[in-house]
């Protein structure tokens, strides 16, 4: 079992095609299913490095600080992220409650931290066995994270309620666009092509006698 | 596939691996993840997955998804009411955003997944390239459904004044998270190669 560095298969059709190199940033696309194959982006660790510090940076304010305070007569109500989520707990909808806490607020907090973890790793050349791990568990999780879409639902509710209440934007409300534009920065930043093929190189060659070791 | 190489799920590197018998569990020499041909049971993972979100669709748009308490008074409305009350409003943007990420994507995610599914099943094979960028859609487009569930999180923390007026949610939502989330991890078993297969 050997690994073919010159090939890749599609991940759409499993078309076999010769790998390119090309010098710019090149998107690749499959003949056969014109999927996206690669797109090459320059500097990508250093930047995920930058990007997923900021990102955690801005993360607690933006999940516990209010959004937004709502002014009705005489009245003030103001709510964060997690207060939303507290709020559907209450209301014992347990399972729409467990799916807005992953979504909104683990899995944004996970994905940041998990990049923040792989990129340091590799920037220290330090590997340890849960490394691709940490990074395959990474790539799982992208798609079920959804701050982006919370923060269209920020957008859609401002609207819905300023017809019938006057808004004062807070502190989370920024934090929360600054987590959002972040988070998206990290994922067209990555290119994971490149940090396997980093993570393979200070992978240390496999040990053929395990059992003689100890 | 037929060459004897593998091409990993997680990582992408193509491995090979000669004539090894069916059963065998190889891990990726890069990532370490378990190697496949094809994702494993995909057809019928997915289509147990499909014909759930189908039947939980129903509920999820009959019943009501929002419950809005005003001077004593319950008003319950599904996902169509908040429509049509932002069309009332004038407020064709927003009532626009709502219709296509309740109501026309999930549809449009049941919808695609049965031609694709059955396409695989009937060998049907025209239209390949047209399938295939129609499951990158259906990829893509899957989480962006959250976003009515999300809305009535924030109503009902933001717009609660006690007796005056509260919003609240209402049995739909388990049911419409519920569809998003079969929809969702439908596209993730499914094995577009399987498309090509045939």
């Amino acid at each position: 079992m050997r690994s073919l560095s010159a090939l890749i298969a599609c991940p759409g059709c499993d078309l076999l095609l010769k790998k390119i190199n090309p010098a710019g940033s090149i998107k690749q696309f499959c003949p056969r299913c014109n999927r996206l194959l690669y797109q090459k982006k320059s500097h990508s660790i250093s930047k995920v490095l930058a990007i997923s510090i900021s990102g955690l940076i801005a993360y607690i304010p933006a999940i516990s600080l209010p959004l937004l305070t709502l002014n009705a007569m005489g009245m003030h109500q103001n709510g964060s992220v997690f207060d939303a989520f507290v709020s559907f707990y209450h209301q014992n909808y347990i399972f729409v409650a467990v799916l807005l806490f992953l979504t909104s607020i683990l899995f944004p907090l996970l994905k940041l931290s998990l990049l923040f973890s792989v990129a340091l790793q590799l920037k220290l050349r330090l590997y340890s066995n849960n490394l691709p791990f940490l990074f395959r568990l990474s790539h799982y999780l992208d798609e079920w994270g959804m701050p982006d879409v919370y923060l269209i639902a920020v957008l859609v509710s401002i609207i819905k309620i300023s017809s019938v209440a006057s808004i004062q934007y807070d502190v989370g409300f920024f934090c929360f666009i600054f987590l959002v534009v972040m988070t998206r920065a990290s994922s067209s930043a990555l290119d994971s092509e490149i940090f396997w093929q980093e993570i393979q190189q200070i992978k240390p060659p496999m040990q053929l006698h395990e059992n003689s070791s100890d | 596939m037929d060459a004897g190489f593998i091409s990993c799920h997680d990582c992408g590197i193509l491995v090979n691996v000669g004539n090894i018998a069916a059963e065998t569990i190889l891990s990726c020499p890069r990532c370490n993840a378990n190697l496949h041909f094809r994702k494993t049971h995909s057809i019928s993972r997915t289509w147990a997955l499909i014909i759930t979100s189908a039947i939980l669709f129903l509920p999820a748009n009959l019943l009501p998804i929002m419950r809005v308490d005003f001077l004593g008074t319950q008003e319950y409305s599904t996902i169509m009411d908040g429509i049509i009350y932002f069309f009332h409003g004038q407020e064709y943007g927003i009532g626009l955003i709502i219709f296509i990420a309740s109501i026309l994507v999930p549809l449009f995610k049941i919808i695609g997944m049965l031609i694709i599914l059955l396409s695989i099943h009937f060998k049907w094979k025209h239209w390949l390239r047209h399938k295939s960028a129609m499951f990158r859609f259906i990829e893509f487009v899957g989480r962006w459904s959250m976003l009515d569930i999300f809305v009535i999180a924030l109503m009902s923390t933001l717009v609660d004044f006690g007796t005056l007026t509260s919003t609240q949610a209402a049995p739909a939502a388990t049911y419409f998270t519920a569809v998003v989330v079969c929809t969702m991890f439908a596209a993730l078993t499914f094995d577009p190669r399987l498309l090509w297969d045939a």
